[in-house]
């Protein structure tokens, strides 16, 4: 076995054993902290396949964005950080169909593995970065979608803004002097 | 907009304040001592305390007139005072230190440094600035007895010469009193015819004399 | 560049590339722990002298060995684990958070030839890197069962997440100008003296004088961010142990502790170089090509980090801690328009230059 062979192995059993712990774990918070380390053997697969770029948006993303989210939101949810998840009179119903969905994956996942037709083409020259690629591709080819995306963002961002302002909007002409002079960093004179 | 923009210069403005005041006093010479190897005093030139400074208190006792304001201001009483009145035929004749005669012997004054909260309110009471804070502020020991201090410049023996003198000359005005009556009673029963007046006067001051010995 | 590359080559000629691996992994650790005690005496020194006081000055000369003394009593201490903490979680937030700071580390490049792992993504890394921290922060927060730890670790959290956008903006700004995210290139570009740093704006000929105003302001947002990324004064709103003990450590004892202590000093350290790296030339001199060779640049290197180092714990002693919610006034209506009013700049100084 090479030194590649042991990484992967290594990542491997970080995914799978955080993975099965994000599963089966009855603390909630337990399961949330879990995924961080299933998130972070992703971005090591990421690495070890000479995409540097994915792997540190994975970290960038998941481990530093949606994952933090995901905790405040358990925190913030009252009474439920105390909470043993458990399963009621239907439980053992649900493992049936769990088995059932995750054997027709596995499956399904199998199938489609062996099937398709992979490109094997030896990788004749190591790429310095993807980063400059992506970003080719980025603004020619996807363009629009990258635009889309974008504006989808911005409008989220201002839909946001425009919750968090709501009763600031009615009672005043939002001015933003208005606002800022009302705050106390202001230094009073 | 205009306000905002101020608002921001000005903030970062008085931070660069304040780093500079801090900088400054960055490279200033610093005020701490490092206490036990180098004793305050030697840096600040000897008897030269910070003002306010409570340390163990001092008496002078050359200054001091025996007149116990400073054991009635104490909260916590824990000073002792008893004087003993100068006797007129005692050989020794003190002076205070400002040149004016001693009345009392200061036969004993303790201080118990253990009870002592050093408040300093004895100092600001005491007429003759007799008693007052020293220099010296370390007075850990390890039996509490040694922080009963002793002022009095007499020890047991001298007090009880004193007293001795004290209670000799009492017995002699006592004795010169009754002997003074005794003679004014001969006078009188020699000049039985003589004024009325007179006689009576003579016995109203032996009397006062002698209410005057027993209260010393 | 594969210059960075020269050590480890060096090394695995003689050793094999698995210790090889090992030892350059080693050299960032061992420059973590001698530089944390030497900004631990650092603070305890300045801050004293600012209050016109000596310091530690009985363990050894001039109290030298005082951090030493004070990291053997944290070995020392008991290591408790409150009753009602959820234990593993308790026990792994330390380590993720000094994770977080040693990973930044890695791909700082100390030298031309010398980063411990050369990563052309240097810049992005560090950003993404750091938000481990605010994972343990919100791990050790919330496992401590108590109520300080956890409000300390909420605000901790907010704090970095929304000092993390114009902390990313300064760096995007750079990175737009410089064309790249390797720290490496970054700072190559801006050899050839002083006037070449970023902050003076960049490389470019005598045209570049416009610009300057601007990269000054993104430094100082930088910093601005940084010390709030770090949770330091003024910003240690999650730590303020007026109202909050002493936030999301409070529960820790001990060699835990000692970590959580560590990292801060390490996050420091790393703030430090990457505003060293982005704008003010990294490994290079000053000086142009004068005392510019490889073992100078390390010198180069830590003098300049040191010195936001030590401009960080001056900023601690002169300013009074700021409310939570100035601290957002300062981060959304302040920092992040004058970022990107910056930004703009920048990259406009990037397309023509
Ligand atoms: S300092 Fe205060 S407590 Fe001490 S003897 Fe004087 S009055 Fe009493
Ligand atoms: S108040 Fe002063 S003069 Fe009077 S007894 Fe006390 S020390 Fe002596």
């Amino acid at each position: 076995m090479n030194l590649e062979a042991v990484i992967f192995y290594l990542f491997a059993l970080i995914i799978v054993a955080s993975g099965g712990l994000v599963v089966l774990s009855k603390n909630i918070m337990h399961a949330a902290f879990a995924l961080m380390f299933t998130l972070f053997g992703l971005a090591g697969f990421y690495a070890m396949l000479l995409s540097d770029f994915l792997a540190v948006s994975q970290i960038m993303i998941y481990v530093g964005g949606i994952l933090v989210l995901i905790i405040f939101g358990v925190m913030l949810t009252s009474k439920i950080t105390g909470v043993e998840l458990k399963t009621g009179p239907i439980g053992k119903v649900n493992y049936l169909f769990g088995a059932a969905i995750s054997v027709i994956i596995a499956c399904g996942l199998s199938l489609l593995f062996t099937n398709s037709k992979w490109i094997e083409k030896p990788v004749d020259k190591i790429p310095d970065s993807s980063i400059n690629a992506i970003g080719y591709s980025l603004l020619t080819e996807y363009i629009l979608v990258f635009e889309v995306a974008a504006v989808l963002l911005l409008i989220a961002l201002i839909g946001a803004a425009l919750i968090a302002h709501k009763d600031q909007i009615i009672d005043s002409d939002a001015s933003s002097n208005e606002i800022s002079t009302n705050n106390d960093i202001k230094i009073k004179e | 907009m205009i306000n905002y923009l101020k608002n921001i210069i000005k903030g970062f403005s008085t931070i660069l304040v304040g780093m500079k005041v801090t900088f400054i006093n960055l490279f200033r010479p610093n005020v701490t001592v490092q206490y036990p190897n180098v004793h305050p005093l030697v840096r600040a030139g000897s008897d030269k305390m910070p003002d306010n400074a409570r340390n163990k208190l001092n008496v002078i006792i050359p200054k001091c007139t025996g007149c116990k304001s400073c054991e009635k201001a104490c909260p916590v009483n824990c000073i002792t005072i008893e004087t003993t009145k100068v006797a007129s035929i005692d050989t020794e004749k003190p002076l205070m230190e400002d040149g004016k005669k001693r009345v009392f012997w200061l036969s004993q004054f303790d201080i118990d440094f253990a009870k002592c909260c050093f408040c300093g309110l004895c100092t600001i009471a005491c007429p003759t600035s007799a008693i007052v804070h020293s220099t010296d502020f370390e007075y850990s020991c390890y039996d509490r007895n040694e922080l009963l201090v002793h002022f009095s410049p007499f020890n047991k023996e001298q007090v009880a010469e004193k007293k001795r003198i004290l209670a000799e000359e009492v017995k002699q005005k006592a004795e010169k009193a009754l002997a003074d009556k005794q003679a004014a009673e001969k006078a009188a029963q020699e000049q039985n015819i003589t004024d009325s007046k007179i006689k009576s006067s003579d016995d109203q001051t032996s009397a006062n004399q002698n209410i005057q010995n027993n209260s010393n | 560049m594969e210059n960075h590359q020269f050590l480890f080559n060096f090394i695995s000629e003689y050793t094999g590339d698995i210790l090889a691996g090992v030892l350059i992994a080693i050299i960032p650790l061992a420059l973590l722990l001698v530089y944390a005690l030497v900004a631990i005496y650092g603070e305890l020194k300045i801050a004293s002298f600012i209050q016109l006081k000596l310091g530690p000055m009985r363990t050894g000369k001039w109290g030298l060995l005082q951090p030493v003394a004070e990291v053997f009593k944290l070995l020392q201490k008991e290591d408790i684990t409150p009753d009602g903490a959820d234990k593993p979680l308790f026990n792994l937030a330390p380590f993720i958070i000094f994770l977080g700071c040693y990973a930044a580390l890695s791909v700082l490049p100390l030298s031309s030839h010398f980063a411990p792992s050369g990563l052309n993504i240097g810049l992005f890394f560090i950003i993404a890197i750091s938000s481990l921290a605010v994972l343990g922060i919100v791990m050790g927060g919330w496992a401590s069962n108590n109520k300080y730890s956890l409000i300390g670790a909420m605000r901790s959290v907010s704090q970095i997440i929304s000092y993390e956008i114009p902390a990313a903006m300064c760096i995007l700004g750079v990175a737009s100008m410089a064309h790249s995210l390797d720290m490496n290139v970054i700072s190559a570009q801006q050899q050839g003296g002083f006037w070449n740093w970023y902050v003076l704006g960049g490389p470019a000929g005598i045209s570049k004088i416009w610009l300057i105003p601007f990269t000054v302001v993104m430094f100082i947002v930088y910093f601005v961010t940084s010390l709030a990324e770090t949770n330091r004064t003024p910003f240690d709103v999650p730590e303020g142990e007026s109202e909050l003990v002493a936030g999301y450590h409070t529960e820790y004892s001990g060699m835990k502790f000692a970590f959580f202590y560590l990292a801060e000093y390490g996050n420091m350290f790393v703030v430090s170089a990457i505003m060293t790296v982005i704008f003010f030339g990294g490994w290079s001199s000053p000086f142009g090509d004068f005392l510019n060779s490889p073992i100078w640049q390390i010198f180069w290197f830590i003098a300049k980090s040191m010195f936001f180092v030590g401009l960080q714990i001056w900023l601690r002693w002169t300013l009074p801690r700021t409310r939570v919610d100035q601290l957002m006034y300062l981060c959304w209506k302040i920092l992040l328009p004058l970022s990107m009013v910056c930004f703009l700049a920048m990259a406009l100084g990037g397309m023509l230059y």
